[in-house]
């Protein structure tokens, strides 16, 4: 179990800020982070790029989508723009 | 007088002494040269000071200039500049502000007022249509800038038997009693840096007050409105300046700043903030933000309007919330909007009040100086700014900042400032070259005056924020185009767009990836354009400053002028620091930030600042004593 939470626009525009997800890695999070945001906002303008798009941070430290996960991460999404 | 359009062509010597006006001669010549706002005043202050003055004295100047795009309509200009020799630091600074003064004093027919001398007694000055009538500002004592401004709207409404439309600038207690961190208010916005409010106290000069009913005239008014509406467009379009400003303010860079360990925590002990979340631009946009706002002109409107007292009022900015939130181990947002207000209302830079407060609390935890304040301590800080406002109890001590109180105390490691200006809420030691510019940056330690590096090395593009590798000469260059873009009278916000959206909006795409690993090797190539910047002979749609500059005044000018003009605002503000004692002695960072790295198991993680020192001064054409020599004011047409 991962918890995701969401920054920047992203979060603002689709209104989830964090939910707990299962996936081993970060890619593997991208359409549970979809759903999710449909859940909340069916007509939500987020697609699989735009979170491929995202600034990745595990733990606080920033990486790539690659990165591997492990039973109690937390993954922060930014998107791209709320990185800079 | 002025043959181009845009400017009002007069710039006037207010002397608070004698209560008597005269013209400042200001050519055309000077305006190809130095556009407006800052460089303006900092050739006035370079052409009038000879290094004996002191801040306090009825010798020193204050400079309150506009752009030639002040007030003509064109996006995000309605930006003024007060320049004055710095009681915060001892040499001459400027402050930069987006209040309303600015449009007004264009509209009373001046570029720019020059003020020397003093009051005996506190006044306020009227300036309508060019003409200045002073008054007395006995009731004015120690009113807060909202009630002072309110009270003068009033008076002049009552005074002129209708509802006059004016820009005003005033001071609050701060000023009045000398804080030397002291600011000046212009609406709900601030000149907030270097203790300006404090030589107006001095002065003993509550408020100015602008009316007029003159226009400056636009060069080409077809071609104008058509390159701002592109303009404005863009801005709209830009992932930056259309989406995260609006949406977030500036406040929006908390969390990237926090992953990036850019987030100043404990008097910037480290570079991340455990309870970041609680006070980021996220949640007070959820929580708190009831509007955006703007300055007048400003497609952007990044201006927070969050509730305080029962009262909307102006919201923090970025570093506000990381100063009065992570730095003082305070994750309380409501707080921070209230103190961000009262700051404002008592006239007070809640920058440097705020890094003076984190010495203070570092000192008392190590016994340097027993103040009674502890890191986390919310509930007496309120007070604490009043004393400080009225230089009451360690208030008076606070109201020194921090190099003062260090020097005295102790803790010159941790009093984290430059020149004696305390710094912005971006740790360095993960952004090198953020370091480098907080240290050479003119006024002292300013994010923006030190050429705000950062935002290509993290919050923005994402180069190598360690290596020091191509930041001296980006340094050059991102200082000289902030400085050009400043003296038009534009907002620096706008200079976002210059970095290009899809950049922007995919940092994991391969071009990308590819163009933040290449930007730090680029450093010869910079140098190359520092060193002659007239190879851009001509101007690129993601610059279009110099092209505004021309539709609006008729001054023609490429890319190159204009990065050369920026070059020459640096130098002369260099120029005359050099009079009031500033060598490359004066350009370091505390201890903190250089020998001590953020990371314990990473010895990368601070800021080489003497290796980066002696290629920005090679880069500047600079002696090793980090001044422009002679030949070098004489090449920009200085001397
Ligand atoms: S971007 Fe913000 S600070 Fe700049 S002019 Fe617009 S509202 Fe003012």
């Amino acid at each position: 179990m991962v918890t995701v939470k969401l920054f920047g626009t992203l979060r603002l525009d689709s209104g989830v800020r964090e939910f707990t997800a299962e996936a081993d890695s970060v890619r593997a999070l991208y359409p549970q982070v979809l759903a999710e945001i449909r859940a909340r906002k069916p007509d939500s303008a987020v697609t699989e790029k735009t979170l491929r798009a995202c600034l990745v941070a595990v733990n606080g430290q920033q990486t790539t989508p690659r990165a591997r996960l492990k039973n109690g991460d937390v993954v922060y999404l930014f998107p791209a723009v709320a990185g800079g | 007088m002025t043959n181009y359009c845009g400017y009002m062509g007069k710039v006037l010597v207010l002397d608070l002494t004698t209560k008597k006006t005269e013209n400042y001669i200001w050519t055309d010549l000077d305006r190809e040269k130095y556009i407006g706002g800052k460089a303006m005043a900092s050739k006035i202050l370079y052409d009038n000071l000879t290094g004996s003055e002191t801040p306090f004295g009825p010798e020193n100047l204050i400079v309150i200039a506009t752009g030639p795009l002040t007030g003509t309509g064109a996006p995000s200009s309605n930006r003024f500049d007060i320049s004055s020799l710095s009681p915060l630091t001892g040499i001459t600074s400027s402050s930069n502000c987006g209040g309303n003064f600015g449009h007004y004093l264009k509209k009373a027919g001046l570029d720019a007022l020059i003020i020397r001398g003093a009051c005996e007694e506190l006044n306020w000055v009227e300036i309508d249509n060019g003409e200045f009538v002073f008054h007395d500002a006995a009731d004015l004592q120690d009113l807060k800038c909202g009630e002072t401004q309110d009270t003068l709207q009033k008076k002049l409404n009552e005074a002129h038997g209708r509802q006059i439309r004016c820009g005003m600038v005033c001071i609050g207690p701060a000023g009045e009693n000398l804080v030397r961190y002291a600011s000046v208010i212009s609406g709900e916005r601030a000149a907030g840096r270097a203790g300006m409010g404090a030589v107006f106290g001095s002065k003993k000069l509550k408020a100015i007050t602008a009316a007029g009913d003159a226009v400056p005239t636009v060069f080409d008014k077809e071609g104008a409105a058509e390159h701002r509406k592109k303009w404005v467009n863009y801005i709209r379009s830009h992932p930056l300046t259309g989406d995260q400003l609006p949406k977030l303010g500036t406040a929006g860079l908390v969390s990237s700043m926090q992953v990036h360990g850019l987030l100043s925590t404990r008097n910037y002990a480290k570079g991340q903030f455990e309870e970041f979340e609680k006070v980021n631009g996220e949640t007070l946009a959820e929580e708190l933000n009831v509007a955006n706002n703007g300055c007048l002109s400003c497609p952007i409107r990044c201006t927070r309007r969050v509730p305080v007292e029962g009262k909307t009022v102006k919201g923090p900015e970025l570093e506000t919330l990381g100063l009065l939130g992570g730095n003082i181990e305070n994750a309380d947002l409501e707080q921070i909007c209230r103190w961000n207000y009262e700051l404002d209302e008592l006239g007070m830079d809640t920058i440097s009040a705020a890094g003076t407060l984190a010495w203070a609390m570092e000192a008392n935890e190590k016994g340097i100086w027993k103040s009674g304040l502890a890191f986390g301590e919310r509930e007496k800080l309120s007070q604490v700014f009043d004393d400080i406002a009225h230089r009451r109890g360690i208030g008076a001590e606070l109201a020194e900042g921090s190099r003062r109180l260090s020097k005295k105390y102790g803790g010159q490691d941790f009093a984290i400032q430059s020149k004696g200006m305390e710094l912005a809420a971006y740790e360095p030691r993960r952004a090198v070259g953020q370091g480098l510019g907080y240290a050479v940056a003119n006024r002292g330690g300013c994010h923006l005056n030190g050429g705000y590096l950062v935002v290509l090395e993290g919050l923005g593009l994402n180069i190598d924020g360690q290596t020091p590798r191509g930041k001296a000469d980006l340094c050059m260059v991102m200082q000289d185009l902030m400085e050009a873009i400043s003296c038009g009278g534009q907002c620096l916000f706008t200079s976002y767009g210059v970095v290009p959206g899809f950049m922007i909006r995919n940092p994991n795409g391969l071009l990308q990836r590819a163009v933040n690993a290449v930007v730090p090797f680029a450093g010869p190539a910079v140098r190359v354009y520092n060193k002659i910047p007239e190879v851009a002979c001509f101007n690129i749609p993601l610059i279009p400053y110099p092209t505004e500059l021309y539709y609006t005044t008729g001054m023609k000018m490429t890319l190159g002028q204009f990065t050369r003009a920026g070059e020459r605002s640096y130098n002369v503000e260099r120029a005359v620091n050099a009079r009031f004692g500033v060598s490359a002695a004066n350009d370091k960072l505390p201890k903190r930030l250089t020998d001590a790295p953020q990371d314990p198991n990473n010895p990368k993680t601070k800021v080489p600042l003497e290796q980066m020192k002696k290629t920005y001064y090679r880069a500047r054409g600079w002696g090793k004593n980090g001044l422009p020599g002679e030949k070098k004011l004489r090449r920009l047409g200085i001397r």
